[in-house]
């Protein structure tokens, strides 16, 4: 469906706002997760630094992006789209809010490293993260363009994302059995890789929303699994 | 279970047509509400449910609206009865220029519905309450009705409905004229009221129809655009139109 704008246009100003404040707060993230990637995949303690320095930016735009949207609703008394417009912005700046947290966590462990990493783990790391960071940009497309087809599709590869992090898993802790030397630097990227997978499970949350948001339905269904996750690397 | 069906429901002003066509279902106990900007029928059609539109002498009703399945348009229905079973409550209130007890007690009294003075205190009793004003006139039932604030006229005037014990109640746009106070009141009148009567609103206020009714329907240019539950119709509605006039984006 495509709206008319509002009769009161003061009000189609602070939807806009509060859209364009979203598309914002998700170029942040996914320069945040870019960043963080590139910094653990090449030892660049300059790009951790600057993805944890900028996560206030983050955390900034999304008290902000509340507060509009507490406005709009005390304020506009939003109904049909524009009701969706608020809560799904409040939903989805709060899941933008955790990846940049995520993307953090990474970025300071990265600065924790002690050794440089063995290349077929640098390449599980990268194929995991590709994936995500291609999710979180598609996602981010399907909510400027209003796409549920796209959304769909960002939902349905979350299973993708879950076998990557198995495979990836299972690289660092061959890495921990290599050597004892391993253990500090191998814990780090245990939790890295599940970031990873987390920053891929909130943007499927945020699919979720955009589905919402255009067509007003819930997503149905259990959300797509892959294999079950490896808890203690023994088959 | 429906009360009211409305089919092919046609009106006209003279020459100038009204209504094109309205087919709805109106649920038994609940609360409908019709919605739409100013001139799109709603009002026209909320008449036509107790034959109100009879008393314009131009205007022309064709189609069926059956309530209990009778077809109140077919020859022979006797209006009054008619009335009695559907009652009115008007955007200005409009007690009768008589004491309060009075208002109460006339239609009780010309539908012959009490035997005896204790039975009409009973019904001028009971409406009051249910009307939520007993408490506020219990002790000045003899002055003029008229004396009343606007909130408490209107109650009176929904006490004055229920007393002949209607099935439904029409309401055009009952709280235009009062505070929110007083808005709240009936609102919270309406709920009440729903358990033993259907009511069907015609309001102005976007946030009045959401709050008290089950169901909504979208009048344009004499057209039904859409009907459905009002939880659908306030947040995912069918129709573009009718989110354009929700959202506050008509034209």
């Amino acid at each position: 469906m495509t709206e008319a704008p509002h009769t009161v246009k003061s009000y189609e100003e602070e939807l806009k706002n509060l859209n364009s404040n979203i598309i914002k707060m998700g170029g942040f993230c996914e320069e945040a997760l870019g960043k963080a990637i590139q910094a653990i995949t090449t030892r660049n303690s300059d790009n951790a630094e600057s993805v944890i320095q900028e996560d206030e930016k983050i955390d900034k735009i999304e008290t902000m992006i509340e507060q509009q949207v507490v406005n709009l609703i005390a304020l506009r008394q939003p109904m049909a789209i524009d009701l969706r417009e608020s809560v799904t912005a409040l939903k989805i700046s709060s899941d933008l809010e955790r990846i940049g947290d995520l993307a953090k966590n990474i970025s300071k462990r990265t600065l924790l490293l002690n050794e440089n990493l063995p290349k077929n783990l640098v390449d599980a790391l990268i194929r995991v993260s590709t994936n995500v960071q291609k999710q979180l940009k598609a996602v981010l497309d399907a909510y400027l363009e209003r796409s549920s087809a796209v959304a769909i599709k960002v939902w349905e590869s979350d299973e993708q994302i879950d076998d990557l992090t198995n495979l990836c898993m299972n690289e660092v802790i061959s890495y921990l059995k290599d050597n004892e030397k391993n253990l500090e630097d191998g814990t780090h990227l245990l939790f890295v890789t599940k970031n990873i997978e987390r920053i891929g499970d909130h943007t499927t949350n945020v699919a979720e929303q955009v589905y919402f948001l255009v067509t007003g339905e819930y997503l149905e269904g259990d959300r797509p699994k892959g294999t079950e996750p490896i808890v203690t690397g023994e088959k | 279970m429906n009360k009211i069906e409305a089919k092919n429901v046609n009106v006209f002003y003279g020459e100038k047509q009204a209504l094109f066509d309205i087919n709805m279902d109106i649920q038994e106990k609940q609360v409908t509400a019709l919605i739409g900007p100013s001139g799109c029928g709603k009002s026209t059609f909320l008449r036509c449910l107790n034959r109100m539109n009879d008393v314009i002498d131009i205007c022309k009703v064709e189609g069926e609206i059956k309530i209990n399945d009778y077809n109140i348009n077919q020859k022979g229905t006797d209006v009054v009865r008619l009335r009695e079973k559907i009652g009115m409550v008007f955007q200005k209130p409009n007690p009768f220029p008589k004491t309060l007890y009075e208002n109460i007690s006339y239609g009780p009294e010309i539908h012959g519905m009490a035997q005896s003075k204790d039975e009409l205190d009973q019904i001028v009793e009971d409406s009051l309450k249910k009307a939520a004003l007993w408490n506020e006139v219990k002790d000045r039932l003899n002055e003029p009705g008229t004396g009343l604030s606007g909130g408490q006229q209107q109650r009176l005037c929904i006490a004055r409905a229920i007393s002949v014990k209607p099935e439904v109640i029409l309401m055009d746009e009952p709280c235009s004229a009062l505070d929110p106070i007083a808005t709240a009141q009936i609102e919270e009148l309406i709920d009440e009221l729903k358990k033993e009567h259907t009511i069907v609103i015609v309001t102005h206020s976007m946030s009045q129809a959401a709050r008290v009714s089950q169901q909504t329907g979208f009048f344009h240019l004499g057209k039904l655009i859409e009907v459905g539950s009002t939880d659908k119709i306030f947040k995912n509605p069918d129709q573009l139109q009718t989110q354009d006039y929700i959202t506050g984006r008509f034209g």
